[in-house]
């Protein structure tokens, strides 16, 4: 049954001879990166997608999410938010949740060694560099994926990319952001899934309960490694989509047929599935095909249009629920967003 | 399905993050301490069968971030407890100086009649204890609460807390006080027979589709 050895060996090889391969063209495309990025973006966004070769991710993090340059234009910043003092507020939470990050990863495994003390500085860096907003608990799962491939001070610009241009108002005092992106989450469903959708709503299980963690930390407390890596890197490309697509997957791989539905008989039953992605039910390479096969379809629109013009849409909602007084339907908001079909990219 | 129980309860676990909640919730569960734990983001369950006074009640636990940030979020959830934990850490004050909040929200957000055990965990740490005992049951007695220190290191008191508030829960449905056929009630009868039983006692102006004969 086995392959003989001489096989293994050659197939090997070859593994490698493409990982090679991969890198030289993603360094190559570091030396010419800006001219990439505005010429031939297709090309970097496919190469994301298939994955960024683990030597060269934070480099390409960086550069994807223009963090690079954030660091490049602000010398010192850091080290200067570093020797502020901080609000004690903000600190006494930070303390808390330094290990409760991530605690089998070796990195922050000992108490007070240098995960968790990189992870004190860039979190408490934050609320001086922001202190409107704070700190958000669910900032520190994503602080740690990124510590995990860069320095502090990286890391640190990194995060504030994500706070600020990827997910903006993800972390900020009253989550609305991420009610209001969980409402048009759950619309979008039930165009791409409707028997997902039909069992969400019958057992009243409101997306918040189930997307709140998984957007919030961009999955990286709920996939197995290897596919949160993948995600991020197309996150980092592409931006806020991809995490609405990546929970379309799941929800249509966990919901999306009678079989599966038929052993979730309750709110109870569904949300412990939903809770507890097993490894097996989800494989990275078919993970990374469905998202990136949700391009080609109607939900572009929905998703290009969503994300270019996702601020000027969180705020004529949260104007349109505030004056309203008839219940809104997010949903309609959907059909709108639907039919600009012109928007799309 | 071998589960087969008499009650639904559906519980709450409040409190300022960092108190223990989902430790206590694991304690409860799995009987033993969860040393590497993620914090809550958003809402986490458990449920467990436990036997008070000769019925089976299950515990549908809803456990809840605790920084204030989630508030707005897990708030949405009180609706249609019977129960809850409400949580502080003896050895941080702040914790339970946040108790008043939490407990307005609770009573207004579940129900006037949602039954209340609060918890001072972290009984194991007493050389770092900020809040004594007797300051918290006060606390507790004019607040109507039931009032238990427990540890979800040591497993100290945290199956009791748990029973302890559905026993008062199920004494409540006994006496009358609670009427598990209100809506957002946050109990169910675990079995239709159960109901058939326990209804005639009760003789409700519109219980016109309660009767099969």
């Amino acid at each position: 049954m086995a392959a003989p050895w001489g096989q293994i060996q050659r197939l090997m090889e070859v593994r490698v001879e493409v990982a090679r391969q991969r890198e030289m063209k993603w360094i190559d495309m570091f030396c010419h990166w800006d001219k990439w990025v505005k010429h031939r973006f297709q090309k970097v966004k496919l190469r994301c997608r298939k994955g960024i070769p683990s030597s060269l991710r934070a480099r390409a993090w960086q550069l994807l999410s223009n963090s690079e340059e954030l660091l490049r234009d602000n010398p010192g910043k850091f080290e200067e938010l570093e020797r502020e003092q901080g609000e004690a507020k903000w600190l006494d939470i930070i303390e808390k949740d330094l290990h409760r990050q991530f605690p089998f990863h070796e990195m922050f495994a000992a108490r007070g060694g240098h995960g968790q003390q990189d992870l004190y500085r860039i979190l408490k860096a934050y609320t001086i560099y922001r202190p409107d907003e704070g700190y958000c608990q669910a900032q520190a799962p994503v602080a740690a994926v990124l510590l995990m491939h860069m320095p502090a001070e990286q890391a640190f610009w990194c995060l504030v990319q994500i706070c600020e241009k990827y997910l903006p108002g993800y972390y900020s005092a009253g989550l609305e952001a991420i009610q209001l992106d969980g409402e048009i989450f759950f619309s979008v469903l039930r165009r791409t899934c409707p028997m997902a959708y039909r069992h969400l709503k019958k057992f009243k299980i409101d997306p918040i309960l189930y997307m709140t963690e998984w957007f919030m930390c961009i999955f990286s407390r709920t996939l197995p490694w290897s596919s949160v890596l993948r995600v991020w890197d197309m996150f980092f490309c592409e931006g806020v989509k991809i995490v609405f697509r990546v929970g379309l997957v799941l929800l249509k791989q966990m919901l999306g047929s009678v079989d599966k539905l038929r052993e979730l008989q309750g709110m109870y039953e569904t949300m412990e599935r939903l809770r507890n992605i097993s490894p097996d039910t989800i494989r990275e390479d078919i993970l990374v095909q469905e998202v990136s096969a949700y391009g080609g379809r109607v939900h572009k629109t929905c998703f290009c249009f969503y994300s270019e013009t996702r601020v000027i849409s969180h705020f004529i909602l949260s104007w349109l629920i505030l004056l309203s007084s008839l219940p809104l339907s997010v949903s309609t908001l959907s059909d709108v967003l639907l039919s600009r079909s012109s928007l799309s990219q | 399905m071998s589960e087969s129980y008499d009650f639904l309860f559906k519980f709450l676990v409040i409190g300022n993050a960092g108190t223990g909640k989902s430790c206590l919730l694991h304690q409860f569960i799995e009987k033993r301490f969860k040393d590497e734990s993620n914090h809550t983001i958003g809402v986490e369950f458990g449920s467990k069968i436990i036997s008070v006074v000769n019925k089976m009640v299950k515990l549908q636990i809803w456990d809840t971030a605790g920084q204030e940030r989630f508030r707005s979020v897990t708030r949405s959830y009180y609706r249609g407890a019977a129960g809850a934990l409400l949580v502080y850490d003896i050895t941080s004050r702040e914790t339970y100086n946040a108790l008043t909040t939490w407990l307005s929200d609770a009573r207004m957000l579940a129900s006037q009649n949602i039954v209340i055990i609060l918890c001072g965990n972290k009984k194991d740490l007493d050389a770092d204890r900020e809040v004594t005992f007797l300051e918290a049951s006060r606390f507790a007695q004019e607040n109507e609460l039931m009032f238990l220190e427990t540890s979800a290191l040591t497993g100290e008191n945290v199956e009791e807390a748990f029973v302890q508030c559905a026993r008062k829960i199920l004494n409540k449905i006994e006496s009358g006080e609670l009427d598990p056929e209100r809506m957002g009630s946050g109990i169910q009868y675990g079995d239709a027979a159960l109901r058939q039983l326990r209804s005639p006692r009760r003789a409700q102006p519109q219980g016109t589709q309660e009767c099969g004969c």
